[in-house]
């Protein structure tokens, strides 16, 4: 990581720096000066229309829900973003990087406050690509980019899938505005298209919150700097898709699919997270894999629809973007003093850097869920919640005991062992503490998790409340956020938690040797990833190989294919066969006519030799010509005379100065083309004869012969055709001879030098 | 006579694609005069013949007594003609120049747009 | 004098023509063909408002009245073509400026550039069919030219492929234009289409339409038809280029909305359904043969043959969200595709190529660069709020809204394909390290020619953001556009005069 090497200072980068740092806050402040109306229990909307043809308007929605993801968005992204002005100082593509931490920022917001689907699916796509080009910050590595792009690609996926879904959602219930669509809840539920919308919808939430088996992109996206880490990987994007799910919660929830859907997938994500958790010797890595067990989590809770678990997804909310956002901060901090992120090598550092160790500690402490910090009401909240979810009560808690405990665990691993143990190897720099920007982000949010624990009843009137009320239309009320609730079951599996823990981290070397067994035995989904990649690039090879082979003949017996199947198909299809002709009329002056067409035609097509084939084209030519003459039509024969002659002695002129026809001992006979050949002949053929069949209007000539000369002047009806009435075709028909000459000159006359090649793009003198 | 021109035009277009389809790019020219012609007889026939009589108004009259062959696709195929004598003249010289740049006229060797080891890397 | 209306989006790019030809060899030559441009912008900006005033407009060339003389007629899709055309000839003759080598302007460049402009109007305002095969000529006899012109030995090779397979369109289109007046007795279409409904023997009538369909499928570049785009796109100068990716499938596209919605309406379920296969199929190996390219010209290539797929389906798809989104898909695209081409030029200039394998360092150095990529890129692959969400989302919309499952799901898949595609060139052009381990920038460019080539990226950039933030007017005018071709009544009565019968 080339950028936390460069060295910190105050200073950052000026006013690049601090403008974003000033537009957050004052967001955040505005936000919170939202808090006492929210609070009370009402619900802000404001609309603006945007395409109203389609049903889209810009319209934001402020409740309890929105709030509280409003503060928490605004309030770390300014402590992120006064974090990296600091942590990236004096970095040349810092300008690039607070423009898009900031436009995240907004399009976060915006995904959060917006109540028309089509609107969050705007918002949700800006945060998709601002992700894209913040992970790939480090784009000069291979690492960086593809990570970069599975993360996009991933989400991406789900999106589309998500907006299909949003799609059918406002045709299925007449509107796109959110508000209008939950409001009818139950009309939805009953809907025939509830169970197509709910996939596609989860789908984008799923890949964009990470749950299982859309995982794999979320440690990879760890490539982008640590505060972005901090910042989209922990408080924020991932959870756009929790807040979704918890969006339509109102509306969506209660059905069977939606219940088991959600509790199987949070509740396997969340245990198959943790271990995967403690597996990881990168501090970042371990973190990341702790937010998917978070995501699993909320996820799992979302399932639910008793106050109990309402109340455990908006505390665990809160509670997990504090502190979670506050050690991937701390991670930083280490990563900047120390140079490295490894747990095995770091150790000893609370001496140089206390207040770190501090903020790590109180952070870590809320994590693990141990009183009096905010982590710890939501772990009780969350065991109440799983006690009374509608089945599986004993393998949902049991999930929990596991994650929590591993989760705990892993807390030690991060904010224990690098700071209190003895160090494990040579760290890159000596050890020292980071500047009080980059302090300012961990100690902030430490502090207020051990805050709201001990006061939980702020959070409880200005956020969980209203958030409660929000997740389930009003109906129910949150349930009491407090630290002692006297000795019951979850105050039980509390203890049990924390016993389990220690004993994990005590032995968590040893699992951790016998983790990294176990999953390099199972599928590893991001080489399943590479694979997909290598796939879709052998198909598109494939295919390329056999459509667009680089073969002309084949080209062009594709058409004539084409051709062939699609008027025959159809002369079939639509009977448009109509019984063989009258011949009765038929001359021999005709067929000699027809004679001399033909066998010119087809010496053409047969002959090897240049004399021959001109000599015959030639003929078929006349032949031609001679029908012109025959049927009344003298001055298109001579044309054809003439330019027939001029095509005979340009072919002659082409042909003596090119090589025979056929290589030596070639014989050009190619059975299938002439199948095909005779395929067409005989569909034009029937095609013509049906035209033919019907009866014809004259009245455009009848038109021209009595209007030529009264109104035109011209005695030869062609010529006014010609001159007059179709004038335009002729001016055409003028520029495409003189373009063609053009083009034949330029042709003959352009660049030759075959070493040439980016050399004419570039030879322009002015 | 309609049928059986229906009939010389189907010949005259399958011999057409089948020198069209040839790996001589020359031979594809003779497919195109060959067409070309097919093409122009398609829409005077269509137009439906009548034997003898030019499209001319004589002099003294206002309009043609008699009948008189359909104007209307002669003066299309005028039009084409001349348009496909231009067409064809470009497409003759740039196999002539394809000959003296590419070295060949067959065109399975012309692989430099899209040169074989052209593979998803 | 409505007829002026018309006409002058047609004439002016030919007399630019002859004033430039005459003028080649010194400055003034490029420079009438810049100034023409924006005469004709003019044009078509006042044609425009006409229509959006009056509603169709028709114009009797020669005074003869219809059906019997040519017809130029405009409603709502031909006036925002023709207005698209200029915009895009606008920007590539400024881009000429810097990219086009004196060698061939002195053999007529600007001459063939202003006549296949004059061409592509000429399309897109004629009422008549044979006239539209006249205009299709000089679109592509000066497309020939074009290609060639620079004279390289990959410019030849694609030229066979990209003259013989159109050759061949072009006398499948003549013949079904003999075929058509032989059934009807008459050329112009409004005519037509109140003829065609007549007629006894309608098995022929949808027989002549796929005759059509496959002549103007070649035209656009459809599945299984486009084997000469991607053949040719990427050998000529990137003006070329970027004109012919921007115009000239399109012309086929319109063309094959014309006829299928004013002419062979009558056979739907056989000929929509036809053609909603033949977009699927387009998208989809459009797609597909992107992904197996490596250089930046090859992809963008593809990737008009993916798009084309797009619009196909909306006009297969045959209602009215369809069909706007289809009329949204094609201005979008054009302005889309023909800026991408023109950023692919600069890179070229600067960083040495466009093989994605030996350039790259663009987004270090030359950010602006990058960021007027970015632009066209993302609105290609569809992402929010630029102008190819838009156009997308009215598709899918419109294919869910008569439960097109499957089609809906096509687009979709192609959608995130794109989103690969278009990452690609960025990661690689754009993120990686030039691997010679140079910087490359624009200020390498002189300062002549870095006006020259990032204006007219810029302005397009620009109209890019302006579709994508402020939509509305122009899905209305989409909306209306395909009202107007839905119900061809108006344009119907504008071209016979009186109310049809």
């Amino acid at each position: 990581m080339s950028a936390a090497k460069t060295e910190a200072s105050a200073s950052g980068n000026g006013w690049v720096g601090l403008v974003p740092v000033a537009l957050a806050a004052s967001l955040f402040v505005w936000f919170l000066s939202f808090v006492p109306q929210i609070g009370a229990g009402e619900v802000v909307r404001l609309s603006w229309d945007w395409v109203p043809s389609l049903g889209i308007a810009l319209s934001f929605l402020f409740d309890g829900l929105s709030l509280t993801f409003a503060l928490l968005i605004s309030g770390i992204g300014t402590l992120v973003l006064l974090y990296s002005n600091t942590y990236l100082a004096g970095h040349p593509q810092y300008a690039r990087f607070a423009l898009f931490l900031t436009s995240f920022m907004l399009a976060m917001l915006g995904l959060v406050l917006a109540d028309n689907l089509i609107a969050i699916f705007v918002f949700w796509e800006l945060t998709t690509i601002t992700s894209y080009l913040l992970i790939g910050f480090g784009h000069e590595t291979y690492k960086g980019r593809r990570s970069a792009l599975q993360a996009l690609f991933v989400t991406g996926a789900g999106a589309l899938a998500m907006l299909a879904g949003f799609i059918l959602l406002g045709f299925s219930m007449g509107s796109f505005e959110l508000s209008e669509i939950l409001a009818q809840g139950d009309a939805l539920k009953a809907h025939a298209m509830y169970l197509p919308i709910l996939i596609l919808i989860l789908a984008g939430t799923f890949t964009k919150s990470a749950q299982f088996p859309f995982h794999f992109w979320l440690p990879n996206a760890m490539a982008a700097p640590t505060p972005v880490s901090a910042f989209l990987h922990s408080a924020t994007m991932v959870k756009g898709g929790v807040y979704l799910m918890a969006r339509l919660h109102p509306g969506m929830a209660g059905t069977d699919v939606w219940f088991w859907t959600l509790t199987v997938a949070g509740a396997f994500t969340a245990v198959f997270a943790s271990f995967l958790a403690l597996r990881q010797t990168d501090l970042k890595q371990a973190l990341a894999y702790t937010t998917l067990m978070a995501l699993g989590t909320l996820t799992l809770f979302l399932g639910q629809t008793s106050a109990y678990a309402m109340t455990a997804f908006a505390a665990f909310l809160i509670v997990h973007s504090l502190y979670k956002a506050g050690l991937f901060l701390v991670v930083g901090c280490i990563d900047h003093g120390t140079g490295t992120r490894e747990a095995d090598i770091l150790g000893g550092l609370a001496r140089a850097m206390p207040v770190t160790a501090a903020a790590a500690a109180l952070s870590a402490l809320s994590m693990a869920g141990v009183p009096p910090f905010l982590g710890f009401i939501g772990k009780e909240l969350k065991y109440a919640g799983a006690l009374e979810v509608q089945a599986m009560e004993t393998v949902v808690v049991g999930a929990l005991v596991l994650a929590n405990a591993l989760m705990l665990a892993v807390a030690a691993v991060v904010a224990y062992r690098p700071f209190w143990r003895p160090a494990g190897g040579a760290m890159p720099h000596t050890p020292h503490e980071a500047p009080w920007p980059m302090l300012a982000g961990p100690v902030i949010l430490a502090v207020l998790g051990a805050f709201f624990g001990l006061f939980p009843g702020v959070l409880q009137w200005a956020l969980v409340d209203p958030t409660v009320a929000a997740l389930t239309g009003g109906d129910l009320h949150a349930k009491e956020l407090k630290l002692w609730a006297g000795v019951n079951m979850p105050l039980i599996l509390s203890a049990v938690t924390v016993a389990l823990g220690l004993a994990i981290y005590a032995g968590h070397r040893s699992l951790r040797a016998a983790l990294i067994r176990a999953t390099d035995a199972g599928p590893n989904f991001d080489r399943g990833w590479d694979r997909f990649l290598e796939g879709l690039k052998a198909l598109a090879a494939w295919q390329t190989r056999v459509l667009q082979s680089g073969q002309l003949r084949s080209y062009i017996f594709t058409v004539f294919a084409t051709v062939l199947v699609g008027l025959g198909g159809t002369i079939l299809a639509r009977g448009v066969w109509q019984g063989f002709p009258d011949l009765s009329g038929v001359t021999w002056m005709n067929v000699a006519l027809m004679a001399l067409i033909l066998i010119g035609a087809i010496m053409a097509a047969i002959t090897r030799s240049r004399i021959t084939a001109i000599a015959s084209l030639g003929a078929s030519g006349i032949g031609v010509a001679m029908i012109f003459i025959a049927f009344g039509a003298p001055d298109v024969a001579i044309t054809q005379l003439l330019v027939e002659t001029l095509v005979v002695v340009l072919v002659a002129y082409a042909l003596l100065r090119l090589p025979q026809l056929d290589r030596p001992g070639e014989r050009d006979w190619r059975p299938w083309d002439a199948v095909l050949a005779l395929g067409v002949g005989a569909v034009v053929t029937v095609t013509l004869l049906a035209v033919l069949a019907t009866p014809f209007d004259r009245r455009l000539t009848t038109y021209f012969e009595t209007a030529s000369w009264p109104e035109a002047f011209g005695r030869n009806i062609v010529n006014v055709i010609l001159v007059d009435f179709r004038a335009l075709d002729t001016f055409g028909e003028i520029a495409v001879v003189v373009i063609a000459a053009l083009s034949a000159y330029a042709l003959l006359r352009t660049t030759t030098d075959k070493a040439a090649k980016p050399a004419t793009q570039k030879d322009k003198a002015s | 006579m309609e049928p059986l021109l229906a009939l010389t035009i189907g010949v005259l277009v399958a011999t057409s694609v089948y020198l069209m389809l040839a790996r001589n790019v020359l031979r594809f020219i003779f497919g195109l005069i060959l067409i070309s012609n097919a093409a122009n007889l398609t829409i005077f026939t269509a137009g439906r013949l009548t034997e003898g009589q030019p499209p001319l108004v004589p002099e003294g009259l206002d309009a043609p007594a008699v009948v008189v062959a359909n104007a209307l696709p002669q003066a299309l195929v005028l039009t084409a003609i001349v348009i496909g004598f231009g067409l064809f003249a470009f497409a003759l010289v740039l196999m002539f120049r394809a000959y003296s740049t590419l070295g060949t006229l067959y065109s399975e060797d012309m692989r430099l747009a899209e040169p074989r080891e052209d593979r998803a890397s | 004098m409505i007829s002026w209306y018309l006409a002058t989006p047609l004439v002016l790019p030919f007399l630019t023509a002859v004033l430039a030809f005459l003028l080649r060899w010194g400055r003034a030559g490029r420079w009438i063909s810049v100034a023409g441009n924006v005469a004709l912008l003019g044009a078509a900006a006042i044609l425009m408002a006409r229509v959006l005033e009056d509603g169709v407009i028709a114009g009797q060339m020669g005074q003869w009245a219809a059906p019997f003389g040519i017809t130029l007629a405009a409603d709502l899709l031909s006036a925002v073509m023709v207005v698209i055309t200029a915009i895009t000839a606008l920007a590539v003759s400024v881009y000429a400026l810097a990219d086009v080598p004196k060698r061939a302007e002195h053999l007529g460049y600007h001459a063939l550039f202003n006549v296949l402009i004059g061409g592509v109007c000429g399309a897109f305002l004629t009422g008549d069919l044979f006239n539209l095969y006249v205009w299709f000529e000089v679109m592509l006899i000066s497309s020939f030219g074009l290609l060639v012109l620079g004279g390289r030995p990959e410019q030849i090779d694609g030229g066979v492929k990209y003259v013989t397979l159109n050759l061949i369109s072009t006398i499948l289109f003549l013949s079904g234009v003999g075929l058509l007046y032989g059934m009807t007795g008459t050329l112009n279409m409004a005519d037509l289409a109140v003829t065609v409904p007549q007629l006894e023997n309608q098995g022929l009538v949808t027989l002549i339409a796929v005759m059509f369909m496959i002549a103007f499928g070649v035209k656009a570049a459809v599945f299984p038809l486009f084997f000469w785009l991607p053949a040719a796109y990427h050998t000529p100068f990137f003006s070329v280029s970027a004109v012919f990716a921007g115009l000239l499938t399109k012309v086929g596209v319109y063309s094959l909305m014309r006829m299928f919605t004013l002419v062979f309406t009558g056979d739907t379920g056989f000929t929509h359904e036809i053609l909603l296969w033949v977009a699927a199929l387009t998208m989809l190996t459009g797609v597909l043969g992107a992904a197996a390219q490596n250089d930046i010209r090859k992809i963008l290539s593809f990737h008009i043959v993916s798009q084309i797929g797009y619009m196909i389906m909306g006009l297969a798809l045959y209602t009215p969200l369809a069909l706007a989104g289809a009329v949204f898909y094609l201005v979008h695209h054009i302005i889309v595709k023909a800026n991408l081409f023109l950023v692919g030029g600069v890179a070229e200039r600067i960083a040495g190529s466009t093989d994605l394998g030996r350039i790259g360092g663009l987004y270090k150095t030359a950010p602006l660069l990058a960021v007027l990529f970015l632009i066209p890129a993302f609105s290609l692959a569809g992402f929010p709020p630029l102008s190819g969400f838009w156009a997308k989302y009215v598709l899918v919309a419109a294919a869910i809204e008569i439960e097109g499952w499957a089609i809906a799901a096509v687009a979709l898949v192609v959608g995130l394909l794109t989103i690969y595609s278009m990452t690609k060139i960025w990661a690689e052009a754009f993120w990686k390290p030039h691997p010679d381990g140079t910087d490359p920038t624009l200020a390498s460019l002189s300062a002549h020619d870095r006006r020259s080539l990032i204006w007219p990226i810029a302005s397009l950039a620009a109209l890019t953001l302006v579709i994508g933030f402020f939509p509305e007017p122009f899905v209305t005018f989409a909306e209306r556009a395909a009202g107007q071709l839905l119900d061809p009544t108006a344009y119907i009565e504008a071209v016979l005069g009186g109310p049809a019968t």
